[in-house]
């Protein structure tokens, strides 16, 4: 969809000639001029503008009534006068009026110091009130949520939160309770306002009606310092702004990146900070003596590492390595170095399961096939597939909501998990879980029109007609599609399937989809866009923590085992030792089982981590505690290429040191070189090594990133896999003869760092067994009920609350991963049993 | 040697002075001859006249520390802050305007929400830590025209020294507590 290319028009404000994009709204062009007009109610993340304060009124020439300047857009021509006498009388008249019920205890309100309302109190206020009636009351503060409290005194109904809620993250919890001067803030029957981007509205609050609870009190501005970096908890890589006071982060505010987050931020970026400052941290190292995890010096930590590292049994190396979430370039760099040059091993991986070659990720990468975060609010139609954004990059969530309700987007859903963007979507095709080959199959066959659409959709479990009225409108969308993908899709099937690879087969099905709808050439607004499974996957993909490519998707000569091969390889003893840069594959990777045979055959686990997850604390052999984002220096590659700074903000707490420092005091132990002094050398190795990221500086990122695709250095991209490609039978999804088909997935809320934030711990998940109604009945399962659910070999059982979901897929049932306890990983069959818990 | 006149230095040129920039100093008499003797103990007679006239003056010296002067009611000594006579409860909020008032900086609040079950101050929040750093405090009384709450005030009391830097910080509760020696108040009159 064009973008709108306004034109520069030319008016006058309080005497001053200014040029302005037409079509701007005069609050925010008067700021081009110099010019501030004061505002509540506007707020143009909000979109429109609802005109609720009558704050900003001004004189427009030529009107005989003031106007409001957040709601006119400017004209050619126009002549606006912000300071006379009427407009004067006009904005103390407001400022009286807001202040009318307003409590006026600022000593005591958290907003104190940081308030647009006293700023513009003092600015444009009388400075004095002729009220002298009774103010109205409300009991204060009230827990809105856990995670917020209000304060309906102060509230000036400026409606912006409830226009987040309503229109934003269109959660619509948020509503104005009665009319005029008894109107509140609040939810339905008092709720509390649970949502996965509530923390959003404190910083909206223009006033202190609402503040966090976390936060409340801890600090008033002149207490404190800002510091900016980026949240590493998912692929939205969203900028922050962390609050520092006694070098602690006390609060985390969004640092509004139009290309990033659009200045949102989800409760976990906003909140997870606190599990920095918990007691169960890790802030020493520890070495395990005697079964027992013990605090030693760094020294002999180090020292415990290299010698379990270096231990070469004569042949081949005994080393695997996993990098997960919140692992930096850097970081990602030095422990590839250590692995492939001194220990010899190409076991290492940063996805979650299965490799795809070198080629079809470039292909999948490549430039002309990017698009951008920002593409998805502006095209023609967006395609979500096999990923649900709010678990698995929160913050995109809302700019697909922003792009269908703004910019009339057409939003289509394939996926097996009911979404929340179905309410939204135009289509919402559901196939069984793991058949994203399958689906991607049948939806080429239907794009092109060739071939048989119904053989594949079977396999798929899906509906032929779904997916043929998906590809229609898909095809007629327009020009600019944009296909937003899980990595999920291009898993691979677990070693049983010989000969045919699902993974690869998928990600050949989409790169034909996509150059059947135009975009892999280069178009700009449309392309591919692949959510990884881990929060910077993208730039552990590009400087090769992969097993099948070295840096910029360069081939390597073999390639090594993928993480599931290195669970094989421990088991089997090929590898005894497995290093884990902030990854617990007990949590982190699926099939547990796999994993736990695994880390009790291996000999020696190095980990870095925050805290103590059960595979850590049970098989860990040398721990180093790891730093928390606000800690960290380096870089990471947002899923659209773009290279984005992370900036110490805090203090490490403890004895808690720079990683990337440890791993190259590793590397060098182990015979390997770097002169590399400080992570800026670091990045520069990896620039040197990436030929699509060379040149590149800590000082050219900047404070905003920038996209590796708009530099000259992109045309170094190596040439991926390239068409015409032909596809493999798919693999057929597990048929469910009696058995269920297991569907797994991964909330934004299992997470250590969720469980280990005091403000967060209420919305760690527990498990809950979701299936359709119909399922439920032929089992005898009702809602809320509890259920087993196992695969009826005698194996593994998790215990959930069944949860009946309309939206369901028939014959399906989804389980939560990567929880601390009654995990899903546990189940690791296709095809489990439901059945009642027998108390 | 001349008595007025202009120095001429190379560098005048380079400071861009003219000569009628330079002012010219007027001397006294040249010393020497009796004229100067004569002078000399003349103002020497003098000098001793303000010696003598003291002796019989007697003495005005204070045995501090064992006496005191008495402050002016408006002295700002060392800081008090003050609890509400009849619930006890502080009257400091934690707002820490105070803290931002200081030019010295010496100030530092931290807050936390009041337990309505046990009340420290009578607002929301109460100052959890309320310190006032006095090796660093200029005795502006900034923080007390600050204060909402009147909660912070200067006393009079100027005995602050220590054998401790650290001992110099003083926290809340030596703040709340009467200092323990009183400064004597100068009454109307004196
Ligand atoms: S609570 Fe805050 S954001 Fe919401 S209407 Fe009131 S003043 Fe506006
Ligand atoms: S959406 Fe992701 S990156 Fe953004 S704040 Fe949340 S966890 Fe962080
Ligand atoms: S008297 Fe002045 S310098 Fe001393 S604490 Fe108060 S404001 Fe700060
Ligand atoms: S002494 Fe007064 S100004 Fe300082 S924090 Fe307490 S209430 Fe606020
Ligand atoms: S800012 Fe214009 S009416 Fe509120």
């Amino acid at each position: 969809m064009p973008r709108p290319q306004p034109e520069e028009i030319t008016f006058t404000i309080d005497g001053r000639e200014v040029q302005a994009p037409a079509g701007l709204m005069l609050a925010d062009a008067a700021k081009l001029g110099d010019v501030d007009i004061p505002v509540f109610c506007y707020e143009p993340k909000l979109g429109a503008p609802v005109g609720a304060c009558r704050m900003c009124l001004v004189e427009i020439e030529g009107i005989p009534k003031l106007q409001t300047a957040c709601s006119t857009p400017v004209r050619d021509g126009m002549v606006v006068d912000t300071t006379n006498d009427r407009v004067k009388a006009a904005q103390e008249s407001v400022v009286e009026f807001l202040l009318l019920n307003h409590p006026l205890d600022c000593p005591v309100c958290d907003k104190g110091g940081e308030c647009p309302l006293q700023d513009i109190s003092y600015g444009w206020g009388r400075g004095e009130s002729r009220f002298v009636e009774p103010k109205r009351h409300f009991q204060k503060p009230v827990e809105l949520s856990p995670l917020i409290a209000i304060d309906r005194e102060r509230c000036i109904l400026c409606y912006r939160c409830v226009r987040f809620s309503q229109e934003v993250s269109e959660d619509y919890q948020l509503v104005l309770h009665e009319r005029g001067a008894d109107t509140f803030v609040g939810t339905f029957d008092g709720h509390p306002y649970s949502a996965p981007f509530s923390g959003n509205i404190i910083e909206l609050c223009p006033v202190g009606a609402l503040t966090s609870q976390a936060y409340r009190f801890r600090a008033r501005p002149w207490d404190i310092e800002q510091s900016g970096s980026v949240c590493t908890m998912c692929p939205g890589q969203c900028n922050v702004s962390y609050t520092v006071r006694d070098d602690r982060v006390q609060r985390v505010l969004a640092r509004d990146n139009d290309a990033v987050d659009d200045g949102w931020l989800c409760d976990r970026g906003r909140f997870a900070y606190q599990g920095a400052y918990v007691d169960e941290r890790v802030t020493r190292p520890l070495v395990r003596v005697d079964g027992q995890l013990r605090p030693v010096s760094w020294e002999r930590a180090e020292q415990e590492a290299v010698k379990l590292l270096g231990r070469s049994d004569g042949d081949g190396h005994t080393v695997g390595a996993l990098a997960g979430s919140g692992t930096s370039n850097e970081e990602g760099w030095l422990l590839r170095r250590i692995l492939t040059e001194t220990l010899g091993s190409r076991d290492l991986d940063s996805r979650r399961d299965g490799a795809l070659s070198a080629g079809l990720m470039a292909a999948l990468d490549a430039p002309e096939a990017q698009a951008t975060v920002e593409d998805l609010q502006y095209a023609h139609a967006v395609l979500v597939l096999d990923t649900e954004p709010v678990d698995d990059m929160p913050i995109v969530d809302l700019r697909l909501r922003k792009g269908h309700r703004r910019h009339g987007v057409r939003l289509m859903v394939a996926g097996s998990r009911p979404s929340s963007l179905d309410p939204i979507a135009e289509h919402s095709v559901r196939f069984a879980p793991g058949a994203g080959e399958a689906f991607v199959v049948a939806l080429d066959a239907a794009i092109g029109g060739v071939g048989d659409v119904a053989g594949p959709a079977a396999a798929a479990g899906a509906d032929p007609a779904a997916i043929e009225a998906l590809a229609k409108d898909l095809r007629e969308a327009g020009e600019d599609v944009v296909i937003l993908w899980g990595e999920r899709l291009t898993a691979g099937a677990p070693a049983a399937a010989e000969g045919s690879d699902p993974g690869a087969n998928a990600a050949r099905g989409l790169l034909k989809i996509a150059g059947r709808l135009g975009l892999t050439d280069d178009r700009a607004g449309a392309g591919l866009l692949q959510i990884p499974s881990s929060g910077n996957g993208r730039g552990l993909r590009e400087i090769g923590f992969l097993p099948t490519a070295g840096p910029g998707y360069r081939e390597p000569e073999d390639p090594g085992r993928d993480a599931r091969g290195i669970a094989e390889a421990l088991v089997d003893g090929e590898l005894t030792v497995l290093h884990l840069l902030h990854a617990d594959p007990l949590r982190t990777h699926g099939d547990r089982d796999l994993w736990q045979r695994a880390l009790g055959a291996a000999t020696g686990v190095v980990a870095h981590a925050q805290f103590l997850t059960e595979g850590i604390l049970e098989h860990a052999t040398v721990v180093f505690p790891a730093e928390a984002g606000a800690e960290k220096e380096g870089t990471v590659t947002h899923p659209d290429g773009r290279l984005q700074r992370l900036r110490p903000a805090a203090a490490r707490p403890g004895e808690v040191r720079a990683t990337w420092r440890t791993l190259a005091r590793l590397l060098v132990a182990l015979g390997g070189e770097t002169s590399a002094l400080t992570v800026m050398m670091v990045t520069a190795e990896i620039a040197d090594a990436v030929p699509f990221y060379a040149g590149i500086t800590h000082d050219e990122i900047g404070g905003f990133g920038v996209r590796w695709q708009e530099r000259d250095a992109a045309a170094a991209f190596p040439q991926g896999e390239t068409g015409p490609f032909t596809l493999d039978a798919p693999r057929s999804a597990a048929s469910s003869n009696g058995a269920l088909r297991l569907g797994t997935f991964r909330s934004v809320w299992s997470t250590p760092d969720v469980e280990h934030a005091p403000a967060l711990r209420f919305l760690t998940p527990r498990q809950r067994a979701e299936l359709h109604p119909d399922d439920a009945r032929e089992r005898g399962i009702g809602h809320g009920q509890r259920v087993r659910v196992s695969t009826g070999d005698g194996g593994a059982a998790v215990r959930a609350v069944a949860h009946l979901r309309q939206s369901a897929p028939r014959g399906s049932v989804f389980l939560e991963a990567g929880l601390a306890a009654e995990s899903a990983d546990a189940v690791s069959g296709p095809v489990v049993l439901v059945e009642t818990e027998r108390a | 040697m001349s008595r007025t006149g202009t120095t001429s230095h190379p560098a005048s040129d380079g400071l861009g002075l003219l000569s009628d920039d330079v002012v010219a100093v007027q001397r006294g008499p040249e010393p020497g001859g009796l004229a100067g003797a004569y002078r000399i103990f003349g103002e020497t007679l003098r000098g001793l006249k303000t010696t003598f006239g003291q002796v019989v003056a007697g003495t005005t010296t204070v045995e501090y520390p064992e006496e005191k002067v008495p402050v002016y009611p408006r002295f700002r000594g060392r800081h008090r802050l003050h609890t509400f006579e009849d619930t006890g409860l502080e009257k400091c909020v934690g707002c820490s305007l105070c803290a931002a008032a200081c030019p010295a900086d010496c100030i530092r609040v931290v807050a936390a929400e009041n337990d309505p079950e046990d009340r420290v101050s009578g607002g929301e929040r109460y100052a959890a830590v309320y310190e006032i750093n006095m090796s660093r405090c200029i005795f502006c009384g900034y923080c007390e025209i600050a204060c909402p709450f009147d909660a912070i005030t200067m006393g009079h009391d100027f005995e602050l020294a220590d054998y401790n830097r650290s001992d110099l910080i003083f926290t809340k509760e030596m703040l709340l507590q009467e200092p323990p020696v009183r400064t004597p108040l100068r009454r109307e009159g004196e």
